[in-house]
């Protein structure tokens, strides 16, 4: 894979901001409270640079997986600390490291991925959509490069676009992460003309 | 006592008898590793998928089916003894219950075996598949091979931590 121009990198971190901005809005929303968000990093390294970069790789996280299709091929990774996760849970009334607090989590996964393709779909003319969420909990490490390496196509460079949120007054921050596959960076740099 | 990352795609091997040579977070990757205990030598490869697609490339862990002849040159460029070398490899898990397709974790640990047949290595122990990260530790000194899985306790794949104690 490629490297990436300035610009380019620019433009990406540009379309995660206004993913994110959405996803973050149909959280609020969904916990009737404010949810802000940080400024996405765009992650373009080696990928085990990129791994690190998501955070230390040993640290227990319980992550919801949608894989996306359509005309961009991806995986959006919704990252939670197992605290903020039981936090999150008590917002929506469901008991945490139980069955429906792992299926409130997926769906919470759902609906912000979802919010999230579908804003980066509108702003660059395309049709995405998500499979049914994963829910996990495990190694950090573990889960960013299962995801990376499930496409098997891994290039030298490995890129993602991290986006953070956290609910105001808790301690309850999730990541975001869109890890598009090569021919999906390609696509996407392709339709913003750079 | 220090320890020395194994990212991914890389591969050390050592002599040092301080080193700790450590993969953290296994998932459908490969923890190889390669011990001399008799020598005080060690190495870990740390490897992602199974066959390269277009030769070794600068980072020879990367692949299985390089990762295993460039650990064992390796580790004989050292000193070991290729008949004494026990073999030992953990991950190779099916993250997220399995959902892919593509099984990465399954045919990494199948591409590896492979190859340490080809390379006429056995395995002395392994603990590949399932659904759980793992994190892979080499301690040279003493010949120890020591694997974790989220949230559980270590377990000693190779040699005896406990004997080897100093």
């Amino acid at each position: 894979m490629a490297n990436y121009t300035e610009q380019q990198l620019d433009a990406l971190g540009e379309l995660a901001n206004i993913g994110s901005g959405t996803a973050c809005t149909a959280l609020a929303q969904m916990l009737g409270r404010p949810v802000d968000i940080k400024v996405p990093k765009v992650v373009a390294l080696p990928l085990a640079d990129a791994i690190d970069a998501v955070g230390a790789a040993e640290e227990p996280r319980t992550a919801v997986k949608l894989d996306i299709f359509g005309d961009l091929d991806g995986t959006v990774l919704l990252v939670f600390p197992l605290d903020d996760a039981a936090t999150l849970c008590g917002m929506l009334g469901v008991e945490p490291d139980s069955e429906v607090g792992l299926s409130a989590l997926g769906e919470i996964g759902n609906i912000l991925g979802t919010s999230y393709v579908n804003a980066l779909g509108q702003m660059i003319g395309m049709e995405v959509e998500p499979h049914p969420p994963i829910t996990t909990t495990d190694m950090l490490g573990a889960i960013v490069s299962t995801v990376l390496l499930e496409r098997d196509e891994v290039g030298d460079t490995a890129l993602l676009l991290d986006s953070a949120m956290f609910v105001e007054g808790e301690q309850c921050e999730l990541s975001f992460l869109l890890v598009p596959s090569a021919n999906g960076v390609a696509d996407l740099l392709g339709r913003l003309g750079m | 006592m220090g320890e020395t990352p194994v990212r991914i795609g890389e591969l050390i091997a050592t002599r040092d008898p301080d080193e700790v040579l450590i993969s953290v977070g296994l998932g459908s990757c490969i923890g190889l590793a390669m011990i001399d205990r008799a020598r005080g030598i060690a190495g870990l490869a740390h490897v992602m998928l199974p066959q390269s697609p277009n030769g070794a490339g600068p980072l020879p862990g990367r692949y299985a089916d390089h990762a295993v002849p460039t650990l064992l040159d390796r580790m004989v460029a050292l000193g070991a003894s290729r008949a004494a070398i026990e073999v030992g490899m953990a991950g190779g898990a099916q993250m997220f219950g399995g959902s892919s397709s593509i099984e990465v974790g399954k045919r990494n640990a199948e591409a590896v075996t492979s190859a340490l047949g080809e390379a006429r290595l056995r395995i002395k122990a392994s603990a590949t598949g399932g659904e759980k990260g793992r994190t892979v530790k080499v301690l040279a000194a003493q010949g120890v091979m020591i694997v974790r899985e989220v949230a559980s306790e270590e377990v000693v794949l190779i040699g005896d931590l406990v004997g080897a104690a100093r």
